[in-house]
């Protein structure tokens, strides 16, 4: 089985992301990169699935600048057999990410796309239902757990009410959320022989996608600073506010 | 000129940051509690073998032993970011085995030595010490008096040495004596392989120091060793043990950027948080200068570091780089502990922080390996010597 893994370049869960003074978006200067977390756990299930002889090849494929080639280059490290950067200078909208995807899909015939739920910067959450829905391949989103028996595939989804299992057949798309696995650290051995592996680059262009924006940015500001909370004497006069001033109870 | 690390050397970061993170800086609770009740420092056996189970799976061991051993090989300037990520935590911990040993023994050991000693050690299945100062003879270790005199086919060892780690551990020792004492520093010391065990060869105290380090006073009496002992060439046991020291001043000035960046970390966390008189404690400048000397210092010290692993790579003589680094990254992180001490007031004084360790460390470290003074002195020697 093949299996295409998405990487995103974002900005590293520990840093605090500022808007740029005149808004036009995120502060992204001399900030620390890395994977999504979520790709992470979506390469880590790929590697997995490679150790216990499901997957036969994993290809890490990012969509962005040429410096993404760095979380490409990461993903093999971790396990991924080769890679696939289409390089744009462009902040990529989630249709344009799923088109290129679906080019991606069409040249190497992959069994199935593994992705993350969404990436921490946009958090938009939906790249992975659009490449199911523009190869018309089953979906399994927010995945916690992934069993694979031959062509059928059993998920377990996290939904807001519980837990869901769903079977699809593949070829299938499928999004990772964080309890799916805990991802391993790259070893030192895998990231030297990720240095021999390779990583193809591409554009938007070549791969024939229309990247135009569907969406105008009229402003990015960081969000309201919340206000310092008030301290209560006693839980009478909690129960009045939360009645009275809050209304949130009756 | 390209200030970019090289990207497997960025990705090992990577992999060190998260191992330091995620499994020894969780100990460090445990650590500093353990210590301040007087119960020792020092990770226990059962604490070290996940780690070193996790280091091995990650191949993090022998990060510059040459590959024939098993090792990774890797120069200088990687290990510049691995010795900086466990700097920051003071969870007393170094990736297996310790390099400035090794390093001497690389550059001196002969094909039989190689097996015995070294192919071992680099392996992580020995542990080694060494024994350079002596009660007379620190800084200045020249002027030191253990004399091994040879008597047939053998070395007769006796003297005394001192600030000995990890001596009672150890499998070997390496012993530096004087063999031609007309000589001295200029071809009349040796260095000798003391075997565990050896007759004659005798802790005879324990000596506890600030920072949570112990070490031991040795006893050498007519501590007889065949002269296969001898490492290296009779009487050029100087300059492998400067190219020791070289190593070990490296991987000092990387722990000080850890720590500095470490102290910076967390005195910038609590200066926007905490509040006086109505203020953040961000707001007053005398906090301000401390953040703009610690981030302009430390960013000195990175690539001064830089600087010196790769000319060391390159095969140039850092003796005097290392002698800056060493001197400066010492003091600077001294300074920027101090300074984050005192932004968090009595906290800062706590034995719950990791802060206070930090600074006991630092203060050690402002000693071994050639104290700030010595190291001026050298420096300043050398280039007035240029000028002369």
């Amino acid at each position: 089985m093949k299996i295409l893994v998405a990487v995103k370049r974002v900005a590293d869960y520990n840093v605090k992301v500022r808007a740029k003074s005149d808004n036009t978006g995120p502060d992204l200067a001399n900030v620390k990169m890395a994977i999504n977390p979520f790709c992470e756990i979506a390469v880590e299930e790929a590697v997995r699935m490679k150790e216990n002889g499901i997957a036969s090849e994993i290809i890490a494929v990012s969509v962005g600048p040429q410096s993404a080639q760095e979380q490409v280059r990461t993903a093999l490290a971790l396990g991924a057999d080769r890679g696939i950067l289409v390089q744009t200078d462009t902040d990529l909208e989630p249709l344009a990410i799923a088109k290129c995807f679906k080019a991606i899909c069409d040249n190497e015939k992959p069994d199935m796309v593994l992705l993350g739920k969404q990436a921490i910067d946009g958090d938009n959450n939906q790249t992975g239902q659009m490449i199911a829905a523009l190869t018309g391949w089953s979906q399994a989103t927010f995945a916690s757990e992934i069993t694979i028996d031959g062509d059928a595939v059993t998920v377990i989804r996290e939904v807001d009410a519980g837990l869901q299992t769903v079977k699809l057949k593949l070829p299938a798309v499928i999004t990772a959320d964080l309890r799916l696995n805990e991802p391993r650290y790259a070893s030192l051995p895998n990231i030297m022989k990720a240095k021999k592996k390779t990583i193809d680059n591409t554009t938007p262009e070549e791969l024939g996608v229309d990247t135009s924006p569907r969406v105008t940015l009229l402003k990015a500001a960081p969000p309201a600073e919340r206000q310092a909370g008030v301290k209560v004497e006693d839980v009478a006069e909690l129960i009045d506010k939360l009645k009275n001033e809050a209304k949130v109870i009756s | 000129m390209d200030f970019e690390l090289d990207e497997e050397y960025r990705m090992l970061n990577e992999t060190v940051s998260k191992f330091v993170d995620n499994e020894l800086m969780p100990l460090e609770a445990a650590v500093l509690e353990r210590e301040a009740s007087g119960d020792g420092y020092e990770l226990s056996a059962e604490e070290l073998a996940p780690l070193y189970e996790k280091c091995r799976a990650l191949g993090l061991w022998g990060l510059d032993c040459p590959e024939e051993t098993g090792g990774a090989d890797l120069p200088a300037l990687a290990l510049v970011g691995v010795n900086e990520a466990l700097g920051r935590t003071v969870t007393p911990f170094t990736f297996p085995p310790d390099s400035p040993n090794l390093h001497m023994m690389l550059a001196t050991v002969n094909d039989e030595q190689r097996e015995k000693y070294l192919e071992p050690y680099a392996r992580g299945e020995t542990i080694s010490a060494i024994a350079i100062s002596e009660p007379g003879a620190g800084a200045d270790p020249a002027g030191m008096i253990t004399r091994a005199v040879r008597d047939g086919d053998d070395w007769v060892i006796n003297g005394r040495k001192i600030w000995i780690s990890r001596i009672r551990e150890a499998d070997f020792a390496i012993v530096m004596a004087v063999t031609d004492v007309a000589k001295g520093s200029r071809g009349g010391i040796s260095a000798f392989i003391v075997d565990k065990g050896t007759p004659g060869l005798e802790v005879a105290r324990d000596i506890k120091l600030i920072g949570g380090h112990s070490n031991c006073e040795v006893v050498l009496e007519d501590c007889r060793i065949p002269t296969s002992q001898l490492l290296g060439v009779e009487g050029q046991g100087f300059a492998p043990m400067q190219l020791r020291l070289i190593v070990r001043r490296l991987q000092m000035g990387a722990w000080c950027l850890g720590m500095a960046n470490r102290a910076l970390d967390m005195m910038c966390e609590h200066a926007n948080q905490r509040v006086t008189f109505g203020e953040p404690l961000a707001n007053r400048q005398s906090i301000q200068w401390w953040v703009a000397d610690a981030v302009t210092r430390t960013h000195c010290l990175k690539l001064m570091l830089w600087d010196a692993a790769t000319k060391q790579d390159n095969g140039d003589d850092v003796r005097t780089e290392a002698s800056m680094i060493k001197l400066y990254g010492t003091e600077l992180a001294t300074d920027v502990i101090d300074n984050a001490m005192q932004a968090f007031g009595a906290m800062g004084m706590t034995k719950e922080l990791p802060l206070q360790m930090m600074a006991q460390r630092v203060r050690l470290m402002r000693i071994y390996e050639g104290p700030s003074e010595v190291h001026r002195w050298v420096l300043a020697r050398r280039r007035l010597k240029e000028s002369s």
